[in-house]
């Protein structure tokens, strides 16, 4: 793991005039005259053991992701490792040590999540193709294991002979034994106890240890009971019972199919990631492949939709943008309200204020959704005196809801940034301000808040895009309630677009990632986009 | 941090602020610039605190319920939180506290650094990454939890550390997030700090790391702790990332231990979520308190004057 | 020279991280080694177990057994009950999910669907289990775990208030109004509205969600459109009205007014009989009586262990849920621990609790449909009764038959 610990040391930089242990007092001299003798700061050594370690951690990752054949990680790795390399024993790349540690992290766990969800995107990654073609074909295959019928339980004993494991049971009153390549034969000289073989010569008989330790081989076994495959194979789940099985489809390798050796129906592999048949009957389950585009389209397709959609788009811009704005001009109405050192117990109000944003949202969600239940709720009942206000049915008051309980949940977000930003304004601006006679609106107007937006500016275009995507609240409160009546899919006047997606992908008829992947995607541009807009709009781009 | 903190001296003098009236204040005039705010400050508590009253009632009831337990504190009994800590409760409390703190330091550092970097230097690719970094926020994580829980456990053979189920893994993938927002709010602030402080430490010999612990970092303090707290509130209330990666109960935190309960439909324990609910909110107060000096400083306003 | 340090540096620093990792990695391993205990088990090894917040205390407690008995140690984890379906659809395919996951048995079709469960041959074991948990194990001809228990709602009525129930719903609501209690009947609801508690009226309506096979299995063909439905949407509309059912009742409000002695009658799910013992009210659990003129038949829910398609311990786990978990002892220590009928039948007819015997009389034969064309039914279902109770849906018959046609259209989506 890199150390986030690692900006903070650093060496004198040899092309800047310093001295690498003194602490900017003044004394300068010729930076070629000592440059030697810097590299041997306490800084610089501090940095050598850190990078030192660093690069330990990134080849012992290199070797041990080699090992396991994990390539990616080995690329990622060395180019890792080039990276920090580069930037901590450059003397130009200045910026880059105080971005790399950032940045590794950022590349790591945020790019990844992104480059992955656009990978699934175009695939059908959902219920019924959740794995990949190898995992299907076993899973019909274990599922597609039929015990004869009428056979009867074997207690079974699993034998070793050389490499060969095999299965020695009691049949018809005789021993018989049998291997994957041989098929059941009477064991000569074997040992029978009850029901069970207990010895068989030229054959080492496996405790049950040795057969767990060897489980995955035991359950894949599969003797044959006569010459004749349609007899079905002995086969054994536990290692102590073995039953006849007669598998209902048979894979075949070489022509990528199963058929069915009762019905002799062929199921052949299709690109759609399942087996079908000629009259387009699938076999459960199927694998995940790439389906290229039709994630995308699939939003599209669905006309009775179209209506609904855009209601839902309306709403979602309108509680992301209130949202924003609420909370903005409440927090930091009470950010300035609270500025005034006179005010006695700030500390006070301010922790208290504070206290919304101390539970987590989903905690508050429940509070709220408890608090606000048109019958017994403490709204109605207790602060409004029995009134029967149903905050969630009517599409208008659920509106309003969610945006009550968002405010709660949000104001004090902004009121901790607006204060903190609040300090950087030079109090003597304002001051003088004031002094040519600007009333404490105009100074606001005029000189705290283009101040302030400055660095706040940035936080409410992503407190936006946060809004735009803020599942939990939607879910947990009401989850999107009151309902469409008669919508063609579950979808409701307080639904904003990523719950809406959540209901289409994973409410009805199962979990479609791919879908939501595409529907992710899609969200990504829309608000990335109009958030880029709003970046340019506050001109906070063009003071970079 | 706590060093570099310490070595700057402070200014008192606070924004906005005035001459203090030596004669006593009058009560119409005490309205007018003062009382107002303390009614403003009331309101809006009672807007703040009504719901965790109403949670705080709930956790002292022992069959409370978060619908229509309308008595507020009609029954008073602290079997709930009792009851709290045979659940693990205080594994969980101890889990986020590492988690929320590692974190909160770790992105602190990284986004300051990254702040320094974009605010002091003009190099090649700076508007990008910095655009970058805003747009990375706005891409929906419905599936991240998929594709962080694929990256995990990929991991386990190559840093088993920073696997499923470990602490460490959880705060990097918390410190994926490092750079995001909160490099904006530092980058805003640092942006405020005149370039002529570090021009004269520079001509005085100063190298860019001493010019950012010695000179910068100490005037931006009240930044420094609010992304620290933001960032200590924000991932010590994450529950979706955090039920993924950590899978046994021991090495959960407080916040997969509360939707824990709350996700039982039939018997989910009210009363205990409730309690815990409350506990969990008390670190977070304290915190805001304790940080309060160093939010409200009034630093910069003092050094920039000087 | 400085490039010289350096990689020094590195190496050395290397073999150390090396040491540290290697002896980390072994020590913090998913292979728990057991302890050797006096009793010399057989087996090493550990098997992972999901379990939900309901049952792991007991499976802890088990675990401990099993691992007395064979060496096995189980590994058991807690997972949300709201999330440990879908986290093991998520996680099987990865080969770091679980070995054996225990849930109820409508998560069958969809675990089948993505291939993440492999099918256990009980063999002659079958015979021992009920009827009704067998059927609801199977699909597909298959029987793809092992069930240990039963649950299922009933009316559950306050002695205090009644002693008497009538044989009807109509009956019984008149009753409950007689007694001027503030509630006559209490059926938890919500905002989107709770079907499941709502089935044992519909299906006395002779509207079942699904059409049943012969065999007790679920076809995907719908149930309740028609006529029936139309009626149990009107007499949904009815009860609505008369304030009967509410959707500001949710399950806490629900719980709260039987406990509080607020209504005599309420119909729910064995899951709150420790609330109300505590409570100290004195219940007895009977029947639904009939809405519609048929038996009131509630969901049964199934619950068993079930066993990853990629297990890497196929033998052991099938011997913990095979010969453990179908024993007589363990599916009784099952059932002292949940107080759900056990689903082996040696167990079950030991069972001599009023209430558990209670609520299993008052079961039908309506095993939660596993078929995956429910996923497709909950949502719509549920909105659509929310609304005609509460009275934003004005037709009721029109309401339901949108909400077939929307059920249709989803299942036949999701066939592809």
């Amino acid at each position: 793991m890199s150390d986030p610990q690692l900006t903070t040391v650093e060496p004198p930089r040899t092309d800047d005039a310093g001295d690498g242990t003194a602490h900017g007092t003044g004394r300068t001299r010729n930076p070629d005259e000592n440059a030697h003798a810097r590299r041997f700061s306490p800084g610089w050594i501090v940095k050598l053991v850190l990078v030192g370690l660093v690069d330990a951690l990134g080849v012992y990752g290199i070797l041990a992701a080699s090992g396991v054949q994990a390539w990616w990680i080995v690329v990622f790795l060395v180019f890792a490792l080039a990276l920090v390399n580069w930037a901590y024993f450059s003397r130009r790349a200045v910026p880059a040590k105080y971005l790399v540690p950032g940045l590794i992290f950022l590349l790591v766990y945020q790019l990844f999540v992104m480059l992955y969800t656009g990978y699934i995107a175009f695939t059908n990654y959902g219920d019924g193709h959740n794995s990949t073609k190898s995992d299907a074909i076993s899973a019909i295959q274990l599922g597609n294991q039929v015990r004869v019928e009428g056979s009867p339980a074997y207690p079974v004993t699993v034998v070793l002979q050389g490499n060969d494991l095999g299965f020695a049971v009691v049949q018809d009153g005789k021993a018989v034994v049998g291997t994957a390549d041989e098929p059941l034969a009477p064991a000569q000289g074997a040992t029978v106890a009850g029901q069970q073989v207990t010895a068989v010569p030229g054959y080492q008989v496996l405790s049950f240890a040795d057969i767990a330790q060897r489980s995955q081989e035991v359950t894949a076994l599969a003797v044959p009971v006569s010459e004749d495959a349609a007899d079905g194979t002995l086969r054994t789940q536990n290692g102590t019972i073995a039953y006849v099985f007669a598998p209902v489809l048979e894979y075949d390798a070489k022509t990528d199919t199963f058929t069915n050796t009762q019905t002799g129906v062929t199921y052949t592999a299709s690109d759609q990631g399942y087996f079908v048949s000629s009259s387009g009957d699938k076999l459960e389950p199927g694998w995940r492949v790439g389906v290229g585009f039709s994630n995308f389209t699939e939003m599209f397709r669905n006309s009775d939709l179209s209506g609904i959609f855009a209601q839902v788009i309306v709403w979602t811009f309108a509680f992301a943008f209130l949202s924003v704005a609420i909370t903005f001009f409440l927090g930091l109405f009470l950010a300035i309200v609270f500025n005034d050192p006179r005010v006695r117990g700030r500390k006070v109000y301010r922790a208290l204020l504070i206290l919304p944003y101390a539970f987590p949202g989903f905690v508050a969600a429940l509070v709220w959704r408890g608090m606000l239940n048109p019958r017994f709720g403490f709204v109605n009942e207790v602060l409004l005196g029995g009134a029967q206000i149903d905050w969630f049915g009517d599409p208008w008051l659920a509106k309003f809801s969610v945006l009550l309980v968002n405010t709660w949940l949000g104001f004090p977000y902004m009121f901790i940034i607006c204060t903190g930003a609040l300090q950087s304004i030079p109090g003597d601006v304002t001051e003088s301000a004031r002094m040519d006679g600007a009333g404490p609106l105009r100074v606001f107007r005029a000189i705290t808040l283009p101040l302030l937006m400055v660095s706040v500016a940035p936080l409410l275009i992503a407190s936006f895009a946060f809004n735009f995507n803020n599942f939990t609240l939607i879910y947990m409160l009401n989850n999107g309630g009151p309902q469409f009546v008669g919508a063609p899919v579950p979808v409701g006047h307080t639904d904003i677009l990523i719950s809406f997606v959540y209901s289409i992908a994973f409410g009805t008829g199962g979990h479609d990632y791919g879908l939501a992947a595409a529907v992710s995607i899609l969200i990504f541009l829309v608000v990335g986009l109009i958030s880029w807009l709003g970046f340019r709009q506050t001109r906070t781009l063009e003071e970079l | 941090m706590a060093t570099t903190t310490s070595v700057e001296p402070r200014s008192s003098a606070v924004p906005g602020s005035r001459p203090r009236a030596s004669a006593p204040v009058r009560f119409g005039r005490w309205c007018k610039e003062l009382g107002w705010r303390h009614l403003v400050g009331v309101v809006t508590i009672v807007f703040c605190v009504l719901p965790l009253l109403y949670v705080l009632s709930a956790s002292l009831n022992p069959s409370g319920t978060l619908t229509g337990s309308n008595d507020l504190f009609s029954t008073i009994s602290g079997a709930n939180y009792g009851a709290l800590w045979s659940k693990g409760f205080g594994d969980w409390a101890r889990n986020s506290i590492i988690v929320a703190v590692v974190t909160s330091i770790g992105t602190v550092l990284m986004g300051a650094a990254a702040a320094y970097a974009f605010s002091r230097y003009r190099f090649r690719g700076r508007r990008g990454t910095l655009t970058g970094l805003l747009l990375v926020q706005m891409f929906p994580q419905l599936l991240a939890v998929v594709a962080i829980f694929l990256l995990l456990i990929n991991l386990k053979d190559v840093f088993p550390l920073l696997s499923t189920n470990s602490l460490p893994g959880l705060i990097a993938v918390y410190l994926g997030g490092a750079l995001g927002v909160n490099t904006f709010l530092l980058y805003g602030f640092f942006n405020t700090v005149p370039r002529e402080l570090d021009e004269a430490a520079r001509i005085d010999g100063a190298t860019h790391a001493q010019i950012f612990w010695t000179i910068i970092m100490p005037l931006v303090t009240p930044i420094l702790v609010v992304v620290g707290l933001l960032s200590f509130i924000s991932t010590y209330g994450e529950f979706i990332i955090a039920k993924t990666v950590l899978t046994s109960s021991s090495k959960w935190t407080l916040a997969i231990g509360l939707y824990t309960w709350a996700s039982d439909e039939r018997n989910a324990p009210w009363g205990l979520f409730a309690a815990g609910a409350v506990l969990a909110a008390i670190p977070i107060v304290l915190l805001t308190l304790f940080l309060q000096k160093y939010i409200v400083s009034g630093l910069v306003s003092g050094a920039v004057k000087g | 020279m400085r490039r010289s340090i350096l990689t020094v540096l590195a190496v050395g620093a290397t073999t150390f991280a090396l040491a540290a990792c290697s002896s980390g990695s072994s020590g913090s391993g998913e292979t728990a080694t057991s302890a050797p205990t006096s009793a010399a088990p057989k087996l090493t090894g550990s098997l992972t177990v999901w379990v939900d917040e309901t049952r792991i205390d007991v499976f802890k407690q088990l675990g401990a057994e099993y691992q007395q008995k064979t060496g096995v140690t189980l590994n058991v984890v807690q997972k949300p009950s709201g999330d440990i379906r879908a986290d093991f659809v998520k996680q099987e395919p990865t080969g770091q999910g679980p070995d054996i996951i225990v849930t109820a048995h409508d998560a069958i079709g969809n675990l089948v669907t993505n291939g993440t469960i492999q099918p256990v041959q009980l063999g002659d074991k079958t015979k021992d289990f009920s009827q009704v948990s067998i059927s609801a194990f199977t699909y597909d001809g298959q029987v793809w775990g092992v069930p240990y228990a039963i649950e299922n709602i009933a009316l559950v009525r306050n002695n205090k208030l009644a002693t008497s129930t009538p044989d009807t719903l109509d009956k019984l609501i008149e009753q409950g109004k007689s007694l001027k209690t503030k509630y006559s009947l209490v059926i938890q609801q919500g905002a989107n509205g709770d079907p499941y508690h709502l089935y044992p009226l519909q299906t006395s309506f002779g509207a079942p969600v699904f059409k049943q096979n012969s065999d007790g299995s679920y076809s995907d063909e719908i149930g309740m459109s028609g006529d029936a439905g139309h009626k149990f949407a009107a007499y949904l509309q009815k009860l609505g009205k008369d304030k009967v059912l509410d959707t500001a009742i949710d399950s806490q409000k629900a719980t709260d007014a039987f406990t509080k002695g607020q209504t005599p009658y309420i119909i729910t799910g064995p899951w709150n009989v420790d609330a109300f013992k505590k409570a100290n009210v004195d219940f007895s659990v009977l029947p639904v009586p009939s809405a519609g003129g048929q038996d009131a038949q509630p969901f049964s829910g199934v619950q068993g262990a079930f066993i990853s398609a990629k297990t890497q311990n196929a033998i052991v786990a099938n011997d913990f849920v095979t010969n453990f978990l179908a024993s007589e002892p363990v599916q009784t220590e099952l059932y002292t621990a949940g107080q759900r009928m056990p689903a082996l039948t040696a167990a079950a007819d030991k069972v001599t609790d009023p209430i558990t015997k209670g609520f299993s009389d008052a079961a039908g034969n309506s095993p939660m449909p596993s078929i995956p064309a429910m996923d497709s039914v909950w949502q719509y279902w549920g909105t659509t009764e929310a609304q005609i109770i509460s009275g934003q849906a004005k037709d009721p018959s029109a309401a339901w038959d949108t909400m077939i046609k929307n059920i249709q259209a989803a299942i036949d989506k999701s066939k592809g």
